[in-house]
């Protein structure tokens, strides 16, 4: 509604000053780029009113940590769409890295159960990269494939129990706060920072958006595909374990299903930040964006006293309409790689 | 001179031809060679382990549960073998399949068996539909729009049940699933059923040949007038019937439906078309694979259990197989391609 009616406001005054119109040009542009911020506003003032306690201070944390969780696992997944590929398994390294911290944390230092996790995010991630790019098995179904197989590994290395976390310290240190914002929000932003500028600055980032947009040209132009392809499962991956790190201590255990679903809520952030599925480009800042929206949907469901399960509906309704738009944006015929 | 030129040349090109001929007729066979493997050497493998570790692997009431597994997969396998074979996937069919048992369980209890069925039909080709029109209304990628509305039916489904289970109060309706005709369960001739009907659709009517058409190449289908939007939305509407149809039986064979039935059903539905050699490339549609497939892995878990495996143990099952399942597909579309192209060896 806002982003119709500022700019309406300011055309339909007889403005005869020129440099007053194109200003108002400029901020209808500003509004139609940024029209996800508008909503994430207007969904916030509106949440204000009808329920005070929304902006209560404590509430506003939890809203970044959710944000937190999965903006983290979206910087990965930026990565992996704007190279066109895609990934479902990440709630499956998720429970397994966060399972790891919970099983070595009682034996060793924080440092050596994050290292730890870290590890075996990329390791997993290894495992995608290795099943795509050289098994040449389709993203989506190799990591559905390495979903269920990682799940199966969590579940057996638990005997299906919850493995709970003691390490008052480690609680601290994932849960705790620098002034207002909480540390898994500050790890979110920088992370945030180093995967733009991987995907903007760095080789790496150029030739995964060649990958993107035009696989066969970015071969045939001698870039390393496979290698390509390798690190960025592999880099999602650790950004995946970031995420478990941070999420098994919010829940001080660890679990097979505790982030059952997790996928498309990242995917969902993702997309509807602004990153085409069909690859070539991506937005970090989008994909952040994305991830407070649905932080702030899912909160005032919460709030307003909504059932739990209408998040799968919301969660699922939104990605499709998100995609819906932007093919019927791009004219549909520059879509590919569908199905 | 030149007319001794024309011959060897023309005699050059009928060597080539023949040449030519040769190596796709031998990268055919290899072709088939390669997923008949993918599917009847684990088959039998799992055959022979099975009744040799197994204990009453092979007792008869182990057998009904085997075929009656068996077939509410396979029924499920045939509607995504036809969406694959559009080079589109169904993520949706586990939900779909949950949403649809809820649906059946209350109509069941509240207008008898045949309202419960007939709801059942209704909501998977309603679901189906939802996808299609999706996929080519809008134009979302197939497995975007399914990777949402399974999120989406599932939350449906829990949102109709409000999280209870509902009990199932029919007899009448809770023996579809345990009613044998002369000795074979009548799921089995259920799904026996349906996959002849499918097989003969899609090897012997239009609309199959439509399928296979628009799989293998989608440009080529529409410069040759077909409607390939309309077939695709059909291989939704068909996967979603076929999930509605497995959700009737399965929840006869319940008798309890939670909204949470079925979960991880879409890997499982996969796993058995893919083994049973239809390629994921499309274009290719193997029935009667994706029926020994659905009853390879109904082996598996029953073999398992019998076992007293922990369940988590057959999610990492289900993955290797898929993983190695999707890698011969890969696989053998590389040989091929090598093969047709002249170059055995090298590269």
């Amino acid at each position: 509604m806002n982003t119709q009616e500022t700019p309406k406001s300011a055309e339909l005054k007889p403005d005869p000053h020129q440099a007053g119109r194109s200003q108002a040009e400029e901020w209808k542009q500003l509004l139609a780029r940024n029209f996800l911020v508008v909503i994430l506003v207007a969904l916030c003032v509106t949440m204000g009113f009808l329920q005070p306690v929304f902006l209560s201070g404590g509430n506003i944390s939890n809203i970044l940590f959710q944000a937190a969780f999965v903006g983290l696992a979206g910087c990965g997944m930026t990565i992996l769409i704007a190279g066109g590929m895609i990934d479902l398994s990440e709630s499956g390294v998720v429970a397994i890295a966060a399972i790891a911290i919970a099983m070595v944390l009682p034996s060793t230092t924080i440092g050596g159960a994050l290292v730890t996790a870290l590890i075996l995010g990329a390791g997993l991630g290894l495992i995608n990269g290795l099943l795509v790019a050289y098994v040449k098995i389709a993203p989506f179904i190799a990591t559905l494939g390495s979903l269920y197989l990682f799940l199966g590994l969590a579940f057996i290395s638990t005997g299906q129990k919850v493995v709970p976390i003691v390490s008052t310290n480690y609680r601290m240190f994932t849960t705790g706060s620098i002034g207002p914002l909480p540390v898994p929000f500050l790890v979110f932003v920088l992370c945030a920072i180093i995967t733009g500028f991987i995907l903007h600055h760095t080789y790496f980032g150029r030739a995964v958006r060649a990958l993107g947009s035009n696989e066969v040209a970015a071969s045939l132009a001698g870039l390393p595909v496979r290698r390509v392809k390798l690190l960025a499962f592999v880099f999602a991956g650790l950004t995946y374990a970031l995420s478990a790190v941070f999420m098994s201590g919010r829940l001080s255990s660890a679990e097979g299903n505790m982030a059952t679903g997790f996928e498309m809520s990242v995917i969902a952030a993702v997309v509807v930040g602004g990153t085409a599925l069909r690859g070539g480009n991506g937005t970090v800042v989008g994909t952040a964006v994305g991830a407070l929206l649905f932080a702030v949907i899912n909160n005032s469901m919460n709030l307003l006293g909504i059932a739990s399960y209408w998040q799968y509906v919301v969660t699922g309704v939104v990605l499709v309409l998100a995609i819906a738009l932007g093919s019927a944006r791009s004219g549909g015929s520059r879509i590919r790689g569908e199905g | 001179m030149s007319s001794n030129d024309m011959l060897s040349a023309e005699s050059l090109q009928r060597d080539e031809r023949k040449a030519s001929e040769d190596r796709a007729r031998r990268a055919d066979s290899l072709r088939r060679v390669l997923q008949n493997l993918g599917v009847f050497v684990p088959f039998v493998v799992v055959l022979v382990a099975g009744i040799a570790i197994a204990p009453n692997f092979l007792s008869p009431s182990n057998i009904t549960n085997m075929l009656v597994n068996a077939s509410i997969l396979a029924i499920v396998g045939f509607g995504m073998t036809v969406v694959i074979a559009v080079r589109g996937i169904d993520l949706s069919v586990g939900s779909a399949q949950a949403l649809t048992c809820c649906l059946v369980a209350a109509s069941v209890n509240g207008f008898g068996p045949l309202g419960g069925i007939a709801v059942g039909l209704i909501a998977g080709a309603v679901l189906g539909l939802i996808n299609g029109l999706v996929t080519t209304k809008l134009r979302v990628p197939g497995f975007i729009t399914t990777l949402s509305t399974m999120s989406v039916y599932r939350g449906a489904a829990l949102i109709f049940t409000a999280g209870a289970p509902i009990i199932i109060d029919s007899v009448g309706f809770k023996g579809i699933a345990t009613t044998s005709v002369a000795g074979i369960p009548l799921p089995f001739l259920l799904a026996l059923l349906v996959g002849l009907a499918f097989w003969f659709v899609l090897e012997r009517m239009r609309s199959g040949r439509y399928v296979i058409a628009v799989g293998s190449n989608p440009e080529g289908a529409i410069d040759s007038g077909i409607d390939t939007q309309r077939v695709i939305l059909g291989a939704y509407v068909f996967s979603g019937v076929c999930a509605g149809l497995a959700g009737v039986v399965l929840a006869s064979q319940l008798g309890v439906i939670n909204a949470s039935v079925s979960n991880g059903l879409e890997l499982r539905a996969i796993a058995i078309v893919v083994l049973g050699g239809t390629s994921m490339a499309g274009g290719r549609a193997r029935v009667v694979g994706t029926a020994i497939a659905a009853l390879l892995l109904s082996m598996i878990n029953s073999g398992l259990n019998l076992l007293n495996v922990i369940s988590a143990y057959q999610y990492v099952a289900l993955g290797v197989l898929l993983v190695l399942a999707l890698g011969i597909d890969s696989g053998q579309r590389a040989a091929v391609r090598r093969m047709l192209e002249g170059r055995g060896t090298e590269q």
